[in-house]
């Protein structure tokens, strides 16, 4: 039997405030055990919880990107449960009434840019767990409270998703939307993007959704791939053998590329949800709501899309541009400019702009060119002033300097030899002392005119225009 | 007259006036406590060189001439569920019998800035769940005015401590009457004011919606004085109150006339001893015939609130007590077999079974499929109650009850008996469910012990509350309390 | 009502003795009878009110406790951390 996979994922991405949701402790990865820690996110006796206000507007902000409703009167709920990593037993979270819900994005499923709008079901603010460290030559477990009190956002999908690479692309979706927003660090080696997800297969052209199984530990966006990949021809080989899927939730390990049963259905945990008595209610006006939706920029996949529609890219150098919301402000600052071509600029930036940043280890925020340089430089290779070698150059000078294309031109004297007096000496030159060459072009071997042309441009120290020597020589070869 | 028999505000005119330093007046309670204490039990820790060192700096100030603060040089006996930092907070339980805190308090941060000089932390039933002190996991405290009963609970010790001049005034908690009841039980004044008027930031919670600190005392003047002192807004707990409060203490006149005392007739019922009844019914009478009319009304959801009270207490402590599993403080089972054996077995250990009592209760009125019925439902009554009290408050300033329903009982009377200790919280549960204040004063006493009359008022109306007393007290020829000799 | 004290207890991290387990189930069946007592109210509802809004905290960055105060009463630490039996999850 064919079979169609179910899948919804709960996304969980820490976001970059300075300090933690709960507390005044620095918000940051990769600090000394236990030292980003007080009274209220190590769970002491007494200490109580102050909610950071740029958590509700970061997770707002969130709501209005991916068209959920706002509920600005929400609270705070406590998930009450034991473990080593969670000091309080309780985790404030958000149960019946999510900050936002009923929402949705949309996914690009294929490079011809076709959409699918996948239901988001509700965001929730919510505070991380600690870390538990393990060595395999220590008899327990080490607890590091750093990442306690870390502000997160749950985002938690409908079960819209039918493939691997379906969920792969929300992920993506998700992750440029967080960047765009600047809201989250989305760096899933440091786990500030986790995930758990839910899978379930149902026969082909049913309507009825299978029992689901719910994976847990699936870090990094590769491995959301293979572990629903994994759970989905597992749950097939169970009902092709003629079994039921139970009701459990799975553990992923990506080393072994299996899961294996955490709990079952009748184990499942009780986590005696109630309303935070520690604090208040959560309350956003409107005014403050109208502010954070006026602050929504274009988000990744309908600028691609623009780019696509409005500017003739082909998706290779949309996609490319858009995953780094500055690099697409850069572009469009420079297609703005109407003076050249959509496509030329994406090919600067993305090809030697890019190379020069990664060789330097800079991004584009550190390029002190202006838009308006960089356009003026393709504008002076377009005209022939300039080759694309010495546009390069070019490049090399002014992208840190500032300096503009024509004080480069000038002081290196890059300005390309269009007169043609001027080259045709040279090219009489090299036909006198290439005679051999010549005869091999007369006899026949007409890549012969490409060697030519390069010993002219050598002559003229790379300032001959390259078209305009071409020209001179098939007429003096006849 | 020993200094430490004088009130605050006695005390606080000596030493501006240089008749006393405040280390004579620490040094005079010491010597009582070192006297008495034995008897009484009221003390857990204490802390005899830091608080030497806060009145040498009190006395230092008064020497040079600078302002030494509101309550400069008086010793405030503190509940030992109020975390001092580097001074152990156990809360009287084995669970926390070496815990001591990295942090202070909010009041505590207030208490220094007053002047005030802590001797030490008193005892009080374990996490403030009982009404005898009995509950605690170190000692049983005894009631000054008679040694072979309670000093009511949970702020046994605080208010043992105050009763036996062992602390001019002290600092408790009141959940569910733990203040009040045993200010009635041992006869002092004390305060559970408005929810959200005191921080709670340092407070060990036993049910965060219900909890505030709040001041105790032998006269009006100081149970004001300490209450202006430890209320305000504090930007570390979010459920307290963005508003300005007076100088209480300044503001006492004492004028009754024309106040409506409502007098809800579900605090007299055959529950409440009939000598207790009578006290509160003649102290009722002076104030009639001193200016305020009496005005009989009904508070039909009181029956309840007893109810409504175990759940929501219950349910939120279950919650604040699942921190203490063996990990991060406190007490630690000494062998286990792994994690859950660990936390089980740390648990069971490290609480005593009042404890366990209420976090089973709270446990199962939160758990699936009975939320509704229980924590929903007691939710529910808790905005109708406190609707009650908003429409009594239509035809009367403040409320008169009886504190306790009877005097303080003897040791050992009532432990074996969970409700019937629970009994005892009848007359002072509603108000926390409200969140209203609630003040008692002592009105005279039944078999020699002491009987307690609460004022209850609209919320963030302690000014009313202290003004009735005060009439009071001055009606009683200026004061309400004794200390007892304690040999 | 007949409450599963052994599920309750599970849930609770705490174990009751056999030998007091009777005493106790009697207690809490007492105590839950109490408080079943309390009726059903109508015309109430537990809406959120926005007068009971709270004030948020500023993003401010304040500083942290030093590390021996993080782990001054911990029952057993190790390479500045909290030691507890292993757990595989």
């Amino acid at each position: 039997m064919k079979y169609t996979t179910v899948i919804g994922l709960e996304v969980h991405a820490e976001l970059s405030t300075k300090t933690k949701i709960y507390c005044s402790c620095k918000n940051s990865f990769g600090s000394e055990v236990n030292s980003n820690c007080c009274p209220n996110c190590t769970g002491m006796p007494g200490s109580l919880p102050t909610l950071n206000e740029k958590v509700v507007e970061y997770a707002v902000r969130m709501g209005y990107a991916t068209n959920c409703t706002i509920n600005g009167v929400c609270k705070a709920d406590r998930k009450n449960y034991f473990y080593p990593d969670l000091p309080k037993a309780y985790q404030i979270s958000q149960y019946d009434i999510p900050l936002c819900e009923h929402g949705y994005v949309d996914i690009l499923t294929d490079e011809e840019g076709t959409t699918r709008r996948i239901g988001i079901t509700r965001i929730h603010i919510e505070e991380d767990a600690g870390k538990l460290i393990h060595s395999d030559n220590f008899d327990g477990s080490l607890v590091d409270l750093n990442r306690c009190g870390v502000p997160l956002i749950e985002i938690v999908s409908e079960p819209d998703l039918r493939s691997a690479q379906e969920a792969k692309a929300y992920l993506d979706t998700i992750r440029g939307i967080l960047q765009y927003l600047d809201i989250s660090d989305c760096k899933m080696q440091e786990g500030s993007i986790r995930c758990d997800v839910n899978v379930s297969v149902m026969p082909e052209g049913s309507d009825k959704f299978g029992t689901r199984c719910e994976m847990k530990n699936v870090n990094g966006f590769s491995a959301v791939e293979r572990a629903i990949a994994y759970e989905a021809k597992r749950q097939m080989e169970v009902l092709e053998a003629g079994g039921v899927i139970a009701q459990e939730t799975r553990r992923w390990d990506d080393i072994a590329g299996k899961n294996y049963l955490l709990r079952s259905k009748e184990d499942a945990q009780d986590y005696r949800y109630f309303p935070e008595p520690d604090l208040g209610v959560i309350v956003v006006e409107e005014e403050k709501l109208e502010e954070l939706r006026r602050s929504i920029p274009e988000l990744p996949v309908h600028r691609l899309l623009r780019y696509r529609r409005e500017m003739g890219l082909p998706y290779f150098d949309a996609n490319l541009l858009c995953e780094n919301p500055d690099k697409a402000a850069y572009f469009e600052a420079c297609a703005a400019l109407g003076s050249c071509q959509p496509k030329a600029i994406s090919n600067w930036l993305l090809g030697d702009v890019s190379r020069i940043l990664n060789e330097k280890n800079r991004t584009i925020d550190d390029v002190a060119m202006t838009p308006e340089s960089l356009c003026a430089m393709i504008a002076l290779i377009d005209k022939g002033t300039i080759s694309n070698t010495a546009g390069k150059t070019v490049l090399e000078e002014i992208i840190f300097s500032g300096k503009t294309p024509d004080q480069v031109v000038e002081e290196k004297g890059l300005a390309q030899i269009s007169d043609t007096a001027a080259l045709e000496a040279i090219v009489q030159e090299v036909l006198d002392s290439n005679a051999k060459v010549v005869a091999d072009y007369k006899g026949g071997k007409s890549n012969a005119l490409g060697f030519l042309v390069g010993q002219c441009m050598r002559r003229s120290k790379g300032q001959g225009n390259p078209t305009v020597i071409r020209q001179l020589l098939e007429k003096a070869l006849g | 007259m020993n200094l430490y028999q004088h009130t605050a505000r006695e005390l606080s005119r000596m030493l501006r006036e240089k008749e006393c330093s405040a280390r004579e007046i620490l040094q005079s309670v010491f010597d009582r406590i070192d006297a008495c204490d034995e008897k009484v039990g009221a003390y857990l820790t204490l802390d005899r060189e830091g608080a030497m060192a806060a009145a040498g700096r009190v006395d230092e100030k008064i020497a040079a001439g600078e302002e030494p603060g509101p309550l400069a040089g008086i010793p405030v006996a503190v509940k030992d569920n109020i975390c001092t930092k580097g001074l152990l907070t156990t809360c009287a339980s084995r669970m926390l019998y070496n815990f001591v805190p990295p942090y202070n308090a909010t009041v505590m941060e207030k208490l220094e800035t007053a002047g005030c000089v802590v001797p030490g932390k008193v005892n009080m039933d374990e996490f403030a769940m009982g009404s005898s002190c009995e509950t605690s996991y170190f000692k049983k405290t005894h009631n000054p005015h008679d040694l072979d009963r309670v000093p009511g609970g949970s702020s046994g010790g605080s208010a043992a401590a105050v009763a036996a001049g062992e602390a001019v005034l002290s600092l408790g908690s009141d959940t569910g009457g733990s203040i009040r009841q045993p200010a009635s039980c041992c006869g002092v004044i004390g305060l559970k004011p408005t929810y959200g008027s005191v921080s709670r930031y340092g407070l060990v919670a036993f049910a965060s919606s219900l909890d505030q600190i709040g001041p105790m005392g032998r006269c009006v003047e100081d149970v004001a004085a300490l209450y202006s002192v430890i209320c305000g807004r504090d930007p570390m707990d979010a459920t307290t109150a963005r508003r300005e409060y007076p100088d209480f203490a300044s503001l006492l006149k004492g004028e009754v006339k024309g106040l409506r005392i409502g007098v809800p007739k579900e605090y007299f019922g055959p529950g409440v001893d009939p000598e207790v009844k009578d006290l509160v019914h003649q102290a009722l009478r002076e104030l009639e015939a001193a200016g305020a009319t009496l005005v009989e009304l009904s508070l039909p959801g009181t029956d309840y609130a007893l109810s409504a009270y175990y759940i929501i207490s219950s349910a939120e402590a279950s919650s604040n007590l699942a921190r203490f599993d063996g990990v991060k403080y406190g007490f630690r089972a000494e062998s286990f077999d792994g994690l859950t054996d660990m936390y089980e077995k740390t648990r069971s250990q490290g609480f005593g079974d009042e404890v366990k009592r209420r976090i089973m209760l709270g446990t199962f009125v939160l758990s699936s499929g009975y939320y509704d019925a229980y924590y929903n439902k007691a939710k529910l009554f808790q905005k109708a109650l406190r609707n009650e009290f908003s429409q009594a408050f239509q035809s009367c300033d403040i409320i008169a009850t009886p504190t306790a329903p009877g005097i303080a009982f003897r040791l050992g009377e009532n432990i074996g008996d969970p409700l019937k200790m629970y009994a005892s919280d009848v007359c002072t549960v509603a108000v926390n469910i409200a969140g209203l204040p609630g003040l008692s004063v002592p009105c005279g006493t039944s078999q020699g012990m002491p009987v307690g009359l609460q004022f209850i008022g609209p919320r963030f109306s302690e000014e009313r509350l202290f003004d009735a007393a005060y009439a009071f007290q001055n009606l009683r020829g200026g004061s309400l309390c004794t200390i007892p000799e304690l040999g | 009502m007949n409450i599963d004290i052994r599920h309750i207890a599970k849930l609770a991290r705490l174990t009751i003795e056999e030998d007091r387990m009777e005493k106790f189930e009697k207690d809490m069946a007492d105590i839950v009878a109490m408080v079943e007592k309390l009726p059903a109210v109508e015309n109430q509802s537990l809406a959120l009110d926005p007068a009971d809004r709270m004030e948020l905290r500023r993003d401010e960055i304040k500083p942290s406790l030093r590390r021996e105060a993080v782990l001054q009463n911990a029952p057993k630490t190790a390479a500045g951390c909290i030691v507890v039996p292993k757990t595989v999850d």
